[in-house]
C-alpha cells in the first residue's frame, strides 16, 4: 500500500531510477494491526444506530494504537464536563429545595434551574456546531528532517438506503501536517469514500474487522499521502 | 446477557463509562429540572399531586392528577378548590374553600389583603367542615396552601399510588430505565 513520492524529475540518463525522496514518514495502518487478537463484535443487522456505532468503535480502536496517532479527547472532555457540571447542578439544587422551605429557597432554585439551561444548551450548541460528525481526532509526532505533527480527524455518518442501495457508511478524513509545533504548514488532505454496510456485516450481525480495517487504512493513508 | 456490553465497556475505556454514566444520570438530571423549573412557573412547591382519597367525589376519585398553580396577585374564593398541608401533617389533603375571610389591617400600606386571607374548607363528600383537621387552628392561612387546582386528568395518578403501596415496583421501574439507559447508546 506505500507508495513513494518522486521527488525531482527523477530519472538518470542511464536509466536507474533517481533518488526518491519521500517527504513525509510513512504510516502502515495494517502493519500495527498484525498479531492482535480481536474480540468478534457482533450486533443487531437491523438497527442502523448500532451498525454506525459498531463502525465508529472500529475505526477508534484502530487509529488509537500507540503506534499510529494517540487520540485527542478534547470533544469527550468538553462534552463530559458541561454533562457532569450539569448534573451535579441538578442534584444539587434539588437537594437544596428539598432541605429549605418553598419560599425561601426560591432564588437559589432559580438561579440553579437557570445555570442546568445554560450548561445544557451549551453542551448541544457544542455538539452540533463544533463538534458534529466526529468519530475520532487524532496526532501523532514524527521526526524525519524535522519534528513533524500530524493531526488527523475522521467523521463519519449513515447514508440511507434507498430502493436498490443498502445503507452505506461514509467516512471522511481531514489530515494537517505541520512543523515547529504548528507554526509552519506542511500539507493538508482531505478525503472521503462511503461503502454499503452489508460490505462489512454479515447475516448474524458480525463485524469483519479484516475487510473494514483494510477499508479504513487505505481511505486514512490516502489522505495522508496527498499534499 | 451483559456480555456485549461488559465488552464493549473493556474496549473503550474509563471515558466511555464515564459518558454512558452520565447518560443515565442526565436523564434524572433534566427530570428534577423540569420538576423543580415547573414548580417555579407555577409558584408551588408540588405542581402536580395525586388525590389520595374519596372526600371530593364527585369532582375528583381516588387516583387523579391534579394540577395546580399558586397564583399571588389573586385572591382565594369561595368554590376554589384548594391543596393544603397542615404545619405538622405531612400529607396535602385536596378540599374546597367555602368562606373566606380578609383581614382588616390599620396600615394599610404593608399588609395586602392578599397574603392576609382567612380560609376554611371542606371535602364535598364529607359530611363536616374541616375544622377537626386543622389540628387546633381556626382558619387556613395562604401560607398553608400549596396551590389552587386548575385542571385534571383522571386515572392517571394510580401508577403513582401504585408505586407507594408496592415500593418494589418503584425500584423495579428506576432499575429498568437505568439499565436501558446504561445499554444503550446514542
Amino acid at each position: 500500500m506505500a507508495r513513494k513520492k518522486q521527488a525531482n524529475g527523477s530519472s538518470t540518463p542511464d536509466g536507474t531510477p533517481g533518488v526518491v525522496a519521500t517527504n513525509h514518514p510513512r504510516i502502515d495502518i495494517m502493519a500495527a494491526t498484525n498479531g492482535i487478537e480481536r474480540e468478534v463484535i457482533k450486533v443487531n443487522n437491523a438497527n442502523l444506530t448500532e451498525l454506525k456505532n459498531a463502525c465508529d468503535d472500529a475505526v477508534k480502536t484502530l487509529l488509537s494504537r500507540k503506534e499510529l496517532f494517540s487520540t485527542i479527547h478534547t470533544h469527550t472532555d468538553i462534552r463530559l464536563g458541561l454533562g457532569w457540571a450539569g448534573v451535579f447542578v441538578a442534584f444539587g439544587t434539588a437537594f437544596y429545595g428539598y432541605k429549605v422551605e418553598f419560599e425561601k429557597s426560591k432564588p437559589i432554585v432559580w438561579a440553579g434551574v437557570i445555570l442546568y439551561g445554560i450548561l445544557t444548551v451549551t453542551q448541544a450548541l457544542y455538539a452540533y456546531f463544533v463538534e458534529r460528525d466526529t468519530v475520532y481526532v487524532g496526532k501523532r509526532k514524527t521526526l524525519a528532517k524535522r519534528i513533524e505533527t500530524e493531526r488527523i480527524s475522521v467523521s463519519s455518518r449513515t447514508v440511507p438506503a434507498k430502493r436498490e442501495d443498502p445503507p452505506r457508511y461514509s467516512l471522511s478524513v481531514s489530515y494537517v501536517r505541520s512543523a515547529n509545533s504548528g507554526k509552519s504548514l506542511l500539507g493538508r488532505g482531505k478525503g472521503t469514500d462511503q461503502r454499503g454496510y452489508n460490505e462489512f456485516f454479515d447475516e448474524e450481525g458480525a463485524l469483519d474487522q479484516e475487510v473494514f480495517d483494510r477499508w479504513v487504512a487505505g481511505v486514512v493513508e490516502n489522505v495522508m499521502e496527498e499534499k | 446477557m451483559f456480555e456485549e456490553e461488559l465488552k464493549t465497556l473493556r474496549r473503550l475505556g474509563f471515558r466511555y463509562a464515564l459518558l454512558q454514566a452520565l447518560n443515565f444520570a442526565s436523564v434524572i438530571a433534566s427530570g428534577l429540572m423540569m420538576w423543580k423549573g415547573l414548580g417555579l412557573l407555577t409558584n408551588t412547591e408540588s405542581p402536580i399531586v395525586v388525590v389520595l382519597s374519596g372526600s371530593m367525589e364527585p369532582a375528583f376519585y381516588r387516583g387523579d392528577l391534579l394540577f395546580l398553580t399558586n397564583p399571588t396577585s389573586e385572591p382565594y374564593r369561595t368554590g376554589d378548590i384548594t391543596v393544603y398541608k397542615i404545619p405538622g401533617a405531612d400529607i396535602p389533603i385536596v378540599h374546597r374553600v367555602i368562606e373566606t375571610h380578609e383581614a382588616v389591617s390599620k396600615d394599610r400600606v404593608s399588609a395586602s389583603p392578599v397574603s392576609k386571607q382567612y380560609l376554611l374548607t371542606k371535602g364535598d363528600n364529607n359530611y363536616a367542615d374541616d375544622i377537626e383537621l386543622y389540628q387546633g387552628l381556626e382558619w387556613l392561612e395562604r401560607k398553608h396552601i400549596v396551590g389552587k387546582v386548575r385542571g385534571f386528568l383522571p386515572y392517571v395518578g394510580y401508577v403513582t399510588i401504585a408505586m407507594n403501596d408496592f415500593p418494589q415496583l418503584k425500584y423495579a421501574l428506576l432499575g429498568g430505565l437505568g439499565l436501558m439507559a446504561l445499554i444503550q447508546r446514542e
